[in-house]
Order: structure tokens, then sequence, then C-alpha cells
């Protein structure tokens, strides 16, 4: 996921927190002596309801916590997971990094992008899929892995790629793994 | 392979339940711990010879004991944080800690608490870690609920908040000032030392940051004391360590075993041997930052801090020990490693910013044969200027992989820039890659 | 007090002084770009690395980081510290646009001074650079370029912690770092030209001054803003008798290292359509000789009772005391006034930093020399001598419109046409304080020096030389055509200034002795 110059989309329109998300950031501001140590938590609440971070949002963040919209604008850009474009339905993000590069997943991602065929910011062409080459997701044990929303689906193979993204096409998507005890250590491969 | 302090009850069904971890002994040592005096308890964890499982592996009873008392901060509150920002490359450890176990971790940030006078802790936890997240949150509810957190733990008197932190994707948020940085609400860079965390952290007070192995470890060391501890592992390296075990390896997964088994008998006894009955070429021993060992090294050290240095110049680290094969392509390897460090520099220290994604274009032109030898040298140079020459460690965990590679592995690289045909530097039929993409 | 050595030099400087500005007492010069004297450390250009002595040996740091403490020592000229300054240079130029020919800070770079000085290699770098956003207009004063910015946050810790604006912010991370405003957003500040003096490269520079001369054309004169009460310390930027920019010359008493966009643009005036350039009476031109004449004609005519002066709150501490002395010499019994308020009669907005409310260079001497001279009055004074009177005759000041009431016939001796004069009988052109040497004293009630930077237009001089011309014309010439003996003089007189001289102020100036709070009364005129 680029971390390049921030690409600007049309205003959806200027915002304004429902009550029950301001009851939300009430907790939140609770936890944190000032309030700019809530900007994360703030930023993650506006991108769950508001779907990504537009500029209007950045404004709404900064307005609430009594900071600099520049400062909001810079925090969303350094890190990775705050969305400044729309994204598809699901985000893929698929580990390049060493160890699972190691066991495969170069093939898994060419396996993808063909599956997907992304435009250049990564989206699918129906829109569903947004499809990111990220760096290590701490899954290195159990490589090729990807990352599907907030969930990990490891020990890739082409196949069970085909399955998990026809799965989410049907709108049937498979179970949330979940890696329970005794499924941690060394799973056998087909 | 000895006792599991760690590890103990990943395999029970339920165990990230406050019902199942009571019947397992979790948080049977708060009560004890908060009859102690907080100092003793720095003390216990001083003579266990624990050290940080980070990566930097530095005595976190002396980390704890540089938090200056009452007297001397004043008003000042301490924060404890616990860094569940797990990100080096081959290191998943943390992950299992928090999933399986969570309150074992809420029970050491408890104790940990206690005797650094803290009353407000934080779990910074990746932002890929959600599910994790989640998991966590649940266990914080039951521990309040249960009366092991909020006002007046147990009826002790001590009041005690821990809240989860969510992070957002950047690797160097897991450097303790660049995770006080994010927690304060900044991009997550790393600060100027002095002033050191444990006198000037979060919120400009005093700040302890530990790794959630490095806790999860303290509740044990409590009930057995710290002579049982030192009786494990070696005599600089006590205890046991958690290892994240991938690569061309048969059973990759996560291993807790005493520090000092020798390397070899880890790699072949432990993780199953090299994958497909290949010959072993290389090993990361401690996450991806540290020097790679070649095979002939692997004989020579066992699993602890001092005999990686001394034998093979690598470091422990986290202990994410990448194994590599012998069909491994260990300039493909570097130049992955290269674009994660140029991915997640901060981008505040001149020579890191600059010159990680520039070490990145340059081995990409190496891969793919349009390098010459004095690009090798380049190379070399750009790596021995940015180590140690920054704010933070991230610099060196970027330079290290390549000083090593270059070193252990020359004749990969020399072939690479000597085949006549491709040996020549066209800058326009060079790749462009972008550290973002 | 501290004991540092530097190289082998050994100073003493105040404990927990910074090792930049230590090194700088000991003669050292430490190439930097991400430290200023007046911002909070960042640390992150890494040009500073110097080297000190550990229990494990010489390392490398950073002197920014570091604070003089008995005993520390550091070296800047050893073969690890030089290699490291040619290295950071190398990868703050691996992505740097090198297009010196158009920019702006050519000549005043630090790339390319250090370059320069510390680099000097043969470029290695192959790759493409990283590309970013060029030509934003982000203010009224400023325009940026990203590609040109070395991230060293000096602009960034500006609008945090000196305007509390925090408009500029680096975003993104590693070779993506991009310095940029929040999108859409401007730069409202009346500081936003510092941002361009604080900019160690040719990332934000002044719109004002881009394309206009190459700097090391111009000459700089060591001088004082006169835009308000606050005289900020400044650099006059000159070539050949023309000004093409202030620039604020630091002076942490007074301000810093900063001034304000009003007083930096306020050059403009200097050759602007507001100047007068020809003596005048009554509508007709005249050589000022001829307009003096007539002024002593008049003066006469009204006779002491008749006429009125008015000191001025814009003009120098050497052209007032010019005018009580003459006052005092030639006519006496003439009344003299300080009217105090700004031109045009509007209340003007100060600001928490350096813009005062009172928009005049000189009020606090100009009360001086009224308190000095015991009887001078005041606005209600004037108001209240204005039916007997024939004749006024104002220095620099609007009177008319601080007063806002009908004037007598007025003498007017200034640099600008103001209301006042735009309706005098006679005037006669005076110096801009760029084009004078003088004094005025600033809010703080201190003394500080203008400097002759180019010669007075057209037939302008400064105010203490006309009127010591027109003195000689009335009798008695008070002796101010020298202004070192004019502010020596009065210097001797006036008890608050005892002990100050004229080549005495220095680049700082000096504050007058406080005021004697537990005067009797009376006893300050029989000293």
């Amino acid at each position: 996921m680029s971390h390049g110059a921030v690409a600007h989309h049309p205003s959806r329109g200027p915002r304004e927190w429902s009550p029950e998300q301001l009851a939300k950031i009430q907790v939140i501001l609770a936890k944190y002596p000032t309030k700019q140590g809530a900007i994360m938590p703030v930023l993650w609440l506006a991108q769950d309801d508001f779907g990504w971070l537009d500029l209007d949002v950045m404004r709404l963040v900064a307005r609430t916590l009594s900071i600099p919209p520049s400062h909001v604008h810079a925090v969303a850009s350094f890190y990775t997971m705050f969305k400044k474009v729309p994204t598809g339905r699901y985000v893929i993000d698929v580990c390049q990094t060493l160890s699972c590069n190691l066991v495969g997943a170069e093939g898994i991602i060419a396996h993808l992008e063909r599956i997907l065929e992304p435009d250049a910011y990564g989206n699918s062409k129906d829109g569903l899929f947004t499809l990111h080459k990220v760096e290590c997701l701490a899954s290195c044990g159990s490589g090729p892995m990807m990352q599907v929303n907030d969930h990990f689906y490891e020990f890739l193979t082409p196949e069970s790629v085909d399955q998990i993204v026809s799965g989410l096409r049907s709108g049937n998507p498979l179970p949330t793994p979940r890696p329970e005890a005794n499924e941690w250590q060394w799973a056998p491969r087909s | 392979m000895g006792p599991k302090i760690l590890s103990a009850n990943w395999d029970v069904p339920g165990s990230h339940t406050l019902e199942v971890a009571r019947s397992r002994g979790v948080y049977s040592r708060v009560a004890p711990a908060l009859a102690m005096k907080p100092a003793d308890i720095t003390q216990v964890v001083k003579d266990s010879g624990l050290r940080g499982r980070g990566g930097a592996g530095f005595p976190t009873g002396m980390k704890w004991s540089f938090v200056p008392s009452k007297e001397k901060r004043g008003d000042k509150p301490v924060y404890l944080l616990c860094n569940a920002d797990e990100s080096e490359p081959g290191t998943f450890k943390d992950r299992y800690c928090m999933w399986l176990d969570p309150h074992l971790l809420i029970e050491g940030m408890i104790i940990a608490a206690w005797a650094l006078d803290c009353h407000t802790a934080y779990i910074y936890i990746r932002g890929e870690f959600r599910f994790i997240q989640a998991r966590l949150d649940e266990a914080v509810a039951e521990a309040y609920k249960a009366g092991l957190l909020g006002k007046n733990i147990l009826g002790s008197g001590f009041d005690f908040d821990l809240h989860v932190h969510l992070g957002a994707g950047a690797y160097i948020c897991g450097e303790e000032t660049a995770l006080i940085s994010s927690l304060e609400g900044e991009k997550g860079q790393p600060k100027l030392k002095p002033p050191f965390p444990a006198v000037e952290g979060a919120w400009k007070a005093p700040t302890v940051v530990n790794n959630v192995e490095t806790l999860a470890a303290v509740p044990w060391i409590l009930e057995h004391g710290a002579a049982a501890y030192k009786a494990l592992g070696t005599e600089k390296a006590p205890g046991t360590k958690l290892f994240s075990v991938s690569g061309h390896v048969n059973k990759p997964g996560v291993y807790e075993i005493p520090m000092g088994m020798p390397m070899r008998q880890f790699l072949d006894e432990v993780c199953g041997g090299v994958r497909g009955g290949k010959k072993l070429k290389a090993i990361i021993p401690g996450g991806s930052s540290v020097p790679v060992m070649t095979a002939a090294e692997v004989d020579l050290c066992s699993m602890d801090y001092e005999s990686i240095n001394q034998n093979a110049g690598s470091y422990l680290g986290s202990g994410g020990f990448i194994v590599m094969d012998e069909t491994t392509d260990m300039v493909a390897a570097l130049t992955n490693l290269l674009r994660f460090y140029a991915h997640e520099s901060c981008g505040q220290c001149t020579p890191c910013r600059e010159g990680c994604g520039w070490m990145y274009q340059i081995l990409c032109r190496v891969r793919d044969g349009y390098a010459t030898p004095e690009d090798l040298g380049t190379l070399r140079d750009l790596a021995d200027n940015i180590h140690s020459k920054t704010i933070c460690f991230f610099g060196a965990s970027a330079a290290m992989p390549v000083q090593s590679f270059l070193t252990k592995f020359r004749d990969e690289f020399l072939e690479r820039v000597q085949r006549p045909a491709a040996a020549v530097t066209v800058m326009a039929s060079a790749p462009i890659p972008s550290a973002g993409a | 007090m501290a004991k540092v050595k530097i190289n082998d030099t050994e100073i003493e400087v105040p404990n927990g002084t910074n090792m930049i500005e230590a090194a700088k007492l000991a003669g050292e010069e430490i190439p930097h770009y991400c430290y200023h004297p007046h911002l909070s450390i960042a640390g992150n250009c890494r040009m500073c690395l110097v080297e000190t002595t550990t229990p494990r040996g010489p390392v490398l740091e950073i002197a920014c980081n570091m604070q003089a403490r008995d005993g520390l020592a550091i070296r800047t000229d050893t073969a690890q510290v030089l290699h490291m300054r040619k290295s950071v240079m190398e990868f703050l130029l691996v992505n740097h646009p090198l297009d010196c020919p158009i920019c702006d800070q050519s000549g005043e770079c630090r790339l390319q001074d250090y370059y320069m000085e510390h680099g000097q290699y043969d470029s290695r770098g192959l790759d493409p650079k990283v590309g970013k956003n060029k030509r934003q207009d982000i203010g009224d004063l400023i325009v940026l370029d990203a590609e040109r910015c070395v991230q060293c946050s000096r602009c960034e810790r500006f609008g945090d912690e000196v305007t509390g604006t925090g408009e500029l912010r680096l975003m993104n991370r590693g070779d993506h770092t991009e310095i940029g405003m929040f999108p859409g957003d401007r730069l409202s500040h009346n500081y936003q030209g510092n941002l361009a003096d604080i900019c160690p490269v040719g990332a934000l520079t002044n719109k004002d001054f881009r394309f206009q001369r190459r700097v090391w054309y111009l000459k700089e004169t060591a001088s004082v803003c006169t835009g308000c009460a606050t005289g900020c310390n400044i650099q006059v930027c000159h070539q050949e008798g023309e000004v093409f920019r202030y620039l604020p010359r630091r002076n942490d008493q007074v301000n810093k290292s900063w001034m304000c966009d009003m007083g930096r643009l306020s050059y403009q005036e200097i050759a602007g359509l507001k100047r007068i350039l020809k003596a005048s009476v009554d509508g007709k031109a005249v050589e000022p000789d001829v307009a003096t004449g007539e002024i002593a004609t008049r003066i006469r005519a009204a006779g002491a009772a008749g006429v009125g002066f008015v000191l001025g709150t814009r003009a120098t501490n050497e052209a007032n005391w010019a005018l009580l002395q003459m006052v005092r010499a030639n006519v006496p019994g003439a009344r003299i006034f300080v009217v105090e308020g700004n031109d045009g009669g509007q209340a003007a907005q100060g600001d928490t930093l350096l813009l005062s409310g009172d928009r005049n260079p000189n009020t606090a001497g100009a009360r001086l020399l009224a308190r000095h001279d015991g009887n001078v009055g005041d606005r209600l004074a004037l108001l209240a001598a204005l039916p007997e009177l024939k004749l006024l005759v104002v220095l620099e000041d609007d009177v008319l419109g601080r007063l806002g009431a009908a004037l007598p016939p007025v003498v007017f001796f200034g640099a600008f046409k103001n209301a006042t004069a735009q309706a005098a009988a006679i005037v006669v052109p005076t110096a801009h304080p760029v084009e004078q040497d003088g004094s005025y004293i600033n809010r703080q009630d201190r003394v500080q020096r203008v400097r002759r930077a180019v010669n007075p237009v057209g037939e302008s001089a400064p105010a203490y030389v006309v009127v010591d011309r027109l003195g000689a014309r009335l009798g008695k010439a008070p002796g101010t055509q020298m202004v070192a003996a004019a502010f020596n003089g009065m210097a001797r007189a006036v008890e608050r200034m005892r002990g100050l001289e004229f080549k005495g102020l220095g680049a700082e100036g000096r504050l007058l002795a406080p005021e004697a709070v537990t005067a009797v009364p009376g006893a300050e005129a029989s000293t």
C-alpha cells in the first residue's frame, strides 16, 4: 500500500458525528491524558464508519481533537492502514516480505493479480476487492499469507486463494479463520 | 525441552478465557505480588536476569530501576507500555502470547505496574492485529469485571487501568520511543535520547516499555523465584525464550526452549530440519535486522545472546529464526529485505531516509543484472554510513543485513555484477522501483 | 559555568549551552540544517555529528543535542566527522533536484555552501530521483517546492512553536517524506516570511523576492525595522541604491530571529509612491533651502506664542533632540507637543508575538525627550492650544489624523505624504530610516541604531539635518548635523541615557536606565 503522495478524491461533503459516535469518542478520550492522544483510535472509528478518510473526515477529526488539520493529515499519511483513498469492500493485504517470499509468496501474488486484475490503485474490476502488496504481517511461520480486512488467511495455495476469493464474490465468505490452539504450530501442508 | 513458562497454556482449549486461565494458575501471583514491596519485585526481576525479549536484550529489572523515585518525579505519573507492535520480519511469537494466553500478559502487567508505581498502562498492538485486539479487549473487560483491573485491585488499595491502543501499520512503532510518539498521537517517529523514556517518556512522564514476552515471563519468575529462572538457560541469558521459526524448514512455528540450546539441534530436532532434505545455506537468527549467518556459523552457535554474537557476529534479537536452504537466491533475499526497510524508514534522519531507498534501488539493479562492481562498493559505503548515524536503531537494522550479506555471500553478488552482458549501467533500462508500491 | 573543549580550544560557557553555540564561541562552525537557536531540537539532519569520547571509545554524536557540562570535549576535525559530513551531503543530494540555476536560494543555500565546504565528491546517484510537488502557492508570501526540501522540519516547528498555527507538516515516510499543507489550506498569519528565512534550502521561498536579484549581488546593512514600536532588528539588503528586502537579524532580547510580514514588506515604501521627493511652499515645488527660509520667516511672523512644534514618534531621537534644542534656543516660549497614536487616527491591532499596536518606532524616544524637557504638552494640551496657534511645525507624524481636528497652517518635515503632509502649507522631505543613521527607542526602552544603507531619495535629508538648517536660519543651529555628536550630546543631557554612546550601541542596542521610581517632584529639573 502506498505511502507516496496522497491522492485526493472529490469531497463527499462535510461530516458530522452521530450521537453514537460522539459517545464512543468520549470513551476514547477518557483513556488518554491529552486529546491528541486519541487521534489514532478516532481515525480508526472514522474509517470504520465512513469507509475511508477523505479530507472532510480529517477536518472533522481535527476539530474534534482541537489539533491542526495538517497534523491529522500527516498522521493519516504516515500509517499505511489508514485509507486515504476509497477501497473495495474487501481489502486483500498479501505479504511479500522475506519469510513469505521464501515459501512462495510471489506465486500467490501473481495468482491474485491474475484473478483480480487490479488497476494502479489495486482495485479489482468489479470494485469488490483492493489488492495491496504489504510488508510483514507477523505470520511468517504460516506463509504464504494474506489479510482480508481484519482476518488472516494462511498457508495459502492458488487453490485456497481461489476458494477464498470466490467465496467472497458469491457473498458466502469462508468462515472467519481463527488460529485456535493446536493450530498455531506447524500445520501440515498438502 | 524444559519447563514451559510462556506457552504452558497454549494447548488448553479456551485458554484465552478468564475461567480457563484461572484454572491454570494465571492471576494466582497477583495477590502475593501486591503484598510485596514494589522495590522487592524489581529486585527479584533483576536477580532473575530476565532480559528484554523485544530484540535488544536489555536487562528488564535494570530498566525498571531507572524510573525516578516519587520524590524526584513529583506529580508525574509513571506509564507502563506493553510493546505488542510485533513487526520484525520473521517474528510472530507475541501474536500467540496474546491470542492464546492474554490473561498471562495482563497478570504480568499488573505485577510490573505495582513494582513501578504505575496506575495507567497501554498495550500498543499493531494495526494488523485487530482480530487479536478484539480478544485482548475481551480479556481486559473480563479482568475489570473480576476486580483484577480498575480501582482497588483485589482489595489491595492499588488502582490500575489498562488500555489497548491499536497501531495502524508502521514497523518503526516497535521502536520504543517511536511507540511513545505514536501513542501520544504523533507520527510514529523515534525521539532523541537523552532524555531516556524511563525519565521522560510518554507525555513527558517516566515510562517503561516492555515487550509482550518479557511481561508474560514476570508472573512465573515471581512465583518460582529468581533462582529457578536462573537455573534455566545460560548464565548470561537465563530463562526460556520463544523462537519464531519460518522459511525453508519442515516445522515452522513458535517454540519455547531454554536459552543455550545448540542451534543445529534446535534446527534439526525442534524444527524438523531443512525442508525437502535440502542443504542449509543461511539462517537469520533474530529477525530480519540482524546479520545473516552461514551454515558453517550455525554449527558454532547456541541459542543465546552471547554465543550468537561471539561466534557469528550476529544477534539473538527477537528470536525470529529465518531458515534459507541451498536454493535461496541471496541477492533476491537481500533485495526483498531492503524493500521492507525502504518502505518502513520513518523518514526522519537523513542517512536512513535517503539511504534505505537508495540501497534498495541499487539492489534491484544488482538483482536484475544492471549493476557494476562499483555499485557493490557504493552499497557497502551506504550501509556503513547509515549504521549508527541515526536517532534510532532502524538505520543499523537496515545496514546490518546489507553488510553481512555482502560479506558472507560475496560471490553471489559478484557473479551478478560480473556477467558481462548485463553489466551495464543504463538508467533508462533500470527498473524504477517505488518504495511505496 | 562549564569548561568545555572544542578540538584544542578550551572555553567556559554557561552550563547547558548548546554545543553548536559553544563551538561558535570557540570559533568553530559546526554545519547543521535542522538546528535553529530559537526552535526545539529535532536532531534529524545528522550534519552536526561530532566526535566525543566515552568509556567505549570515541563515538559520533549530534552536537545539537549535547549540552555543555564541565569536562565535555568534542572534536569536529577527525576523519570520521569529516567523512560523515560528506556522507550526509551525499544522502541529502541524492534526491535533490539540483535546479540551482533557477532557484532563488542559490547563493545562500546550505546545500551549496556545505557541498563546497564538506562535500566535494563525484555523484554516485545513478537511480531515478523521488519526485515531489513543486511550485505550490501556500500563502501570500510563500511558494513551496517540496523536491528541494531536506526534511529538516524547521518550518513545521516554527508553525508549532512560534506562531502556534501548525500548518506545515512532513507527510508520508521514508524517502517519500514530503513537506506540505493540509490540501487546500493556506498560510494566513503575519509571520510567513520567516519560513523562507529559516528554510536552509530553496523549498520555501519568498514570493516577494523570487526572481528579483541574485543574493550575491546584495549588500547588507544592519538596521532596525520601523514598522512598529517593537523595533525588530533587520538586515537591509540592497544593491546600487535600491533596497530589495528586509531580513530579520538575530537579537535574542528583541525579536529572536523573526519579524512580521508587515514590517518585512515595509521596505516597499522606501521607493514608493507615498514618498515626498521635493520641498514645496503653498503647493509650489521649491528648493529645500528656499522652503527653510520661508519657514523661518513664518515662524518669526507667528511669534513664540503663536507657533507650536510637534516632536515625532516616527522621528529619530536625534531629530527630536535637534527640534527640542532648536526651539528652546531660537523660539523661547514656543509650545512643544507630542501627539501619540497611529497615523490616520485608526487604532491598530498588535499580537502577542512581535507586532505592537503602536505603529510608531519611537514613541518611547519622543516620550523620553518630552519628560526630559519637562514642558512638553500632550494631545489634549495641543487641542486646547489650537485656537491660539498660527503655525504648527510637525516632525514626521500625521498629527492631523491623530488629532482629528482642524489645524492652523502646518509646516511638515517628513518622508511620507500622510494626511498632515497633504494639508501642509510648507513641506520639506526627510530621509527614510534606511537612508540615514540615527537611533530609536523601542517599547522595551531599548535604544537601537539604524544605519544608512542607501542614499536619501530626491531632495530629502535626515530630519536632524533639516532641523539644524532651520536653526541656522533662525539664528542658532543646534549643531546636530553630525549624528554621533547629536546623540552623544543628548545622552549627556538626558538622565536615563547617561553613559550611552552612539558608537557603543552595538548590534543589539542598549537599554535605557530604569526610570527613577521615587522621584521627588522638581528634583529632576534641578539635576
